[in-house]
């Protein structure tokens, strides 16, 4: 296989070059309950990745697999081109995994600097424990926020008072604040109205662009997956149903290969 | 075209009214309300406004407002504690205890009556955190069962009496003369360094730094305030011991709840919890700190209290039930602008909501009117508090964090 250096690479668009993230023949059981039958998925670098399906086809079980959430049952899981074995989401963010969920797991009533760092503060020893380094948080994140192009972020507003959208960004740059080399994201958009969505379309995009690999789980088909991603990959019942490239399908061809209607516009392998 | 947008250079933005008033000025409708209030009671009272009666109401004020203090933590978690009053009797009675009874002396006495004050509270945060057991229930239970223990302390007569131990110093001794204003100058120091320290480290980060705003303006504000109070005080017999004490622990806690890691944490626990685990953060933890704060800072309290009586008994703590003591120190919490929701109030909310209740008792004793109605008048203030700022919250559309 290929050396680890490959995965550091930016702006890797090959799909020759080794996948970031190479999960292959997943299983994964709750109980009597079948959820991921043989499921696989790649990563590349520079890549934006939709994961598609149905209610209950097994895409939250996928990436909670991924982000070291839940353990596979069985399956192969390669970051690097190497066997790893991640049993926790610790694991996962040590290896460079982020992952911003649904609930955006935001504090309204913190600032935006206090959510990116929470729980990671920059501190000094101080009376009392430590003592947070305000300024040094708030220099590393306004840096983290202009590269995203967010630098007109207020960054002292409590997160609750700002838009849906505005704390989505905030999500996402939590996300990236150290560096990860993918970041999946699980709806990002549902909450979001279409020029939002739009926007985090456009910020997923300068991520990808900056060599990160992206995985995004999505049920806006016709605006947000087939606009803003490079890929589609389409699951049921627990298993791969279908592979895209997004440019050459419609919506329609994506919905069809979800609720199994069509098998004829399946181009995958 | 949302890149134009989004990469637009940061506007400078003027603050609402609304804004405004939702965060840097929440204390602002508490503040004209007190001196609604002060107005009021010197057009009723000629003695009202005089330095010793204005000291004697600060030092009225002292008890609550340090277990308003303390109960902060726990609320700030989105927890309550309905033992804090309990605690408060129960260790202070334990204290008299060991110093009547068994001769220990009050320098062990008092710091051992607060180590178990801390020790009921993370006890009781242990039982909410792992067995799940709401702290409502958990803490009022408790409450009554450490009132029973604390009938079981006393001795036969029902009383322990501190006269003689020293211990009744603490609630007479006043610092007075070149003493108040050292400690006045200690003060703002203290506060000038810490304030000087923040704006030098965001220069030094190359962060842009109004000195006038962020530096200047509050010390100036701090000195100014400190002069008001210390000459008052220094008109009548200078710095009382207690409301030194009490100035240190707001000190000390704004310190905590705005700098500190832990601080931090606490606010995040009591909004999302869920947040706060997955980034890592020991919630269980954090809330036990908070329990144990609560009950430390109780039973601290419970000595200054018990001084104040000259010893103590079956009244202690507020009497059985936790009595008005329980409820004054939580309505002053929640005057003074800390959420019984998680996540929201500052450290100044325990010293306003102290010096409502306490300007309330106090000016209306002055009047003659009876204790019926001072209790009436300070739970309508309560729900006149939190309606305001639910009211401010609905006309200016800003959420209150
Ligand atoms: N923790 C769990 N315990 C038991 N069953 C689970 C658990 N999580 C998911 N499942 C089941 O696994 C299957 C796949 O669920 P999953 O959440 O992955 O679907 P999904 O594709 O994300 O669906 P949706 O679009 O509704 O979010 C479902 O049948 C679900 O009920
Ligand atoms: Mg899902």
């Amino acid at each position: 296989m290929t050396d680890m250096s490959v995965g550091r690479e930016r702006h890797v668009q090959a799909q020759g070059a080794a996948p970031l993230i190479s999960m292959r023949n997943i299983h994964k059981k709750f109980g009597s309950l079948h959820a991921l039958r043989g499921a696989s998925l790649d990563v590349h670098a520079g890549e934006v990745v939709a994961l598609v399906g149905d209610n209950g086809a097994g895409k939250s079980t996928m990436v909670k697999v991924m982000a070291g959430a839940h353990m596979a049952t069985s399956g192969e899981y390669d970051f690097e081109g190497k066997p790893v074995k991640i049993n926790s989401p610790t694991d996962a963010n040590a290896l460079g995994i982020q992952t911003v969920y649904q609930d955006l797991a935001l504090c309204s009533n913190l600032d935006a600097v206090q959510n990116l760092f929470l729980g990671r503060e920059l501190t000094g020893s101080g009376l009392f424990g430590r003592r947070i380094k305000r300024a040094e948080c708030e220099v590393k994140a306004r840096e983290v926020l202009s590269r995203m192009r967010l630098g007109n972020l207020s960054l002292t507003r409590p997160v609750g008072a700002m838009s849906g959208g505005q704390r989505q960004n905030i999500a996402i740059a939590r996300s990236i604040l150290w560096t990860p080399k993918v970041v999946i994201l699980d709806e990002p958009t549902a909450a979001l109205s279409h020029s939002a969505a739009e926007q985090v379309g456009d910020l997923i995009r300068r991520l990808a662009d900056q060599g990160l690999g992206i995985v995004v789980v999505s049920h806006d088909i016709h605006n947000f997956v087939v606009n803003a991603t490079d890929r589609i990959e389409v699951m049921r019942l627990g298993a791969n149903a279908a592979s895209f490239r997004t440019g050459d399908v419609t919506g329609e061809q994506v919905v069809n290969a979800m609720v199994g209607g069509n098998e004829g516009v399946n181009l995958a392998g | 075209m949302a890149e134009a947008i989004t990469s637009a250079p940061p506007l400078v933005r003027r603050r609402s009214i609304g804004e405004l008033l939702a965060r840097d000025l929440r204390a602002l409708p508490i503040v004209i309300g007190l001196v609604a209030l002060w107005i009021f009671f010197a057009t009723q009272s000629d003695v009202f406004l005089t330095a010793r009666n204005l000291s004697n109401l600060l030092v009225q004020s002292t008890v609550v407002g340090i277990m308003a203090l303390g109960i902060m933590f726990v609320l700030l978690v989105k927890e309550i504690d309905l033992s804090v009053a309990a605690i408060n009797g129960v260790t202070s009675v334990f204290m008299a205890k060991i110093i009547v009874e068994a001769g220990v002396n009050p320098w062990v006495a008092v710091p051992l009556a607060i180590l178990l004050g801390a020790l009921i509270g993370s006890l009781s945060a242990r039982w909410v955190t792992y067995v799940g057991v709401p702290s409502f229930v958990v803490t009022l239970g408790l409450g009554l069962a450490l009132n029973g223990l604390q009938l079981i302390l006393l001795p036969a007569t029902a009383r322990y009496s501190l006269n003689g131990t020293g211990l009744e110093k603490i609630a007479l001794i006043n610092i007075s003369g070149n003493g108040a204003w050292l400690v006045l100058a200690i003060g703002v120091l203290a506060f000038a360094t810490l304030v000087l320290s923040e704006a030098t480290s965001r220069t030094k980060a190359g962060l842009e730094t109004p000195m006038m705003r962020a530096v200047i303006l509050p010390v100036a504000a701090a000195a100014v305030f400190g002069l008001i109070v210390v000459s008052i005080l220094s008109a009548h017999k200078g710095i009382p011991l207690i409301v030194l004490i009490f100035g240190i622990l707001l000190g000390l806690g704004g310190y905590v709840l705005k700098q500190t890691q832990f601080g931090l944490y606490l606010y995040a626990v009591g909004n999302n919890d869920e947040a706060a685990r997955r980034s890592g953060i020991k919630v269980h933890q954090i809330k036990m700190a908070a329990f144990a704060i609560a009950g430390g800072v109780a039973a601290l309290a419970g000595v200054i209290a018990a001084s104040r009586t000259l010893g103590v008994g079956v009244f202690s703590g507020g009497g059985v039930g936790g009595g008005t003591l329980l409820l004054e120190s939580i309505a002053a919490a929640v005057i003074g602008g800390v959420s019984l929701f998680g996540g929201r109030g500052s450290i100044h909310a325990a010293l306003l909501g102290a010096l409502v209740i306490g300007t309330v008792s106090n000016g209306l004793n002055l009047m003659g009117v009876e204790n019926e109605i001072r209790l009436i008048v300070t739970g309508l203030l309560l729900v006149l508090a939190v309606s305001i700022d639910k009211l401010i919250e609905k006309a200016t559309g800003q959420q209150s964090f």
